[in-house]
């Protein structure tokens, strides 16, 4: 590989483009690919699998030939509702999972940048919040303030566009009153059972890095189910 | 998972070549059966030896950083190597677990 191809692929990757590097393996010649665009050359007649590389968001050699092709795929968005002790270990594990966050708290003293350098903190309801994020069924959404005010808008908002993981904290009581409100709001049993709360798996533990653990090991979980 | 955006080894290929420092790339291009680390999976190598990341489990590292020093030494541009399952009688590398992976290194110059 050229240094100038390896700096090309750094910002890139800094501007979360989405991309490929093509390599062919007998000479070591390597390009970057755009999707939706034409490759170059000698990686000219394998547009089509290349192409399907990127649909199927996978890696690997096409098949009869020596053409190695990587895809760099944008992260999945996971919406954090509540800027709390827990987001910030979230934060951390989310890093190097390809994860994507934004977190809602419309408390200012909580979602202060000092606590979450680096992070998209939407410092409003989620009502308005929702406005300035895209979103659609490959969005996740983590609930985290057990507060129905704050909570609950954002949970009918997921549902409604079909997020593919919703996840709400608070004891099982506390789960169990939300599942009410959103029966009363109108929400189909199919729709309410898929919201996993008490949110995240059985690890059994308490502190706030265990919890966000057991959280972010759930939405790993269904995003290879999705 | 899929690659990263956040994923830093070629940063820091990046930065030991500003170093001055000779670096080949090793990726996993192919994997049959169990194997540890995904196709894409990468790991560095300079000339002293040092190396960062990973292609496998622990089981290939040190065979694989001997042929990016080899690579170096005979200032090849790259190489396919393949690892199979280990072979109880000779004391050749290979996987514990049972797969066979494909590792393609480059010098990047």
């Amino acid at each position: 590989m050229k240094i100038k191809t390896l700096e090309e692929i750094l910002k890139k990757k800094s501007s979360k483009t989405e991309f490929a590097i093509l390599t062919n393996l007998e000479n070591g010649d390597s390009e970057i690919y755009l999707p939706g665009t034409s490759p170059k050359g000698e990686f000219s007649k394998y547009a089509v699998e290349i192409e399907n590389f990127f649909k199927s968001k996978k890696n690997g050699v096409i098949e009869n030939s020596e053409i190695f092709v990587e895809t760099y795929i944008k992260p999945i968005k996971v919406i954090i509702v509540g800027a709390v002790h827990i987001a910030q270990y979230l934060v951390d594990f989310a890093k190097s999972l390809n994860f994507e966050i934004s977190i809602i708290d419309p408390r200012g003293y909580f979602a202060s940048e000092q606590r979450f350098p680096d992070i998209k903190v939407i410092n409003k309801w989620p009502k308005e919040a929702f406005e300035e994020i895209e979103t659609n069924s490959s969005t996740a959404l983590i609930a985290l303030t057990h507060d129905p005010k704050i909570d609950d808008p954002a949970l009918q908002y997921a549902l409604k566009n079909k997020f593919y993981y919703i996840g709400a904290l608070g004891s099982k009581k506390t789960h169990e009153n939300r599942c009410q409100r959103l029966a009363e709001a109108g929400f189909t049993n199919d729709e309410i059972n898929s919201i996993h709360g008490p949110i995240g798996i059985k690890l059994g533990g308490k502190s706030a890095p265990e919890i966000a653990l057991s959280i972010i090991a759930q939405l790993v979980s269904q995003t290879y189910k999705k | 998972m899929k690659n990263s955006f956040d994923e830093k080894i070629l940063d820091e290929a990046k930065d030991w070549i500003k170093a001055n420092q000779k670096v080949v790339l090793a990726t996993v291009i192919q994997t049959w059966g169990s194997s540890p680390r995904q196709v894409g999976s990468r790991m560095i190598v300079n000339e002293k030896g040092d190396f960062s990341g990973s292609v496998s489990g622990g089981c290939v590292e040190s065979a694989v950083v001997s042929e990016c020093l080899s690579l170096i030494k005979d200032n090849k541009p790259c190489k396919k190597i393949e690892f199979k399952v280990s072979n109880e009688s000779a004391w050749e590398v290979g996987l514990a677990c049972g797969g066979e992976i494909a590792v393609y290194i480059e010098q990047i110059h």
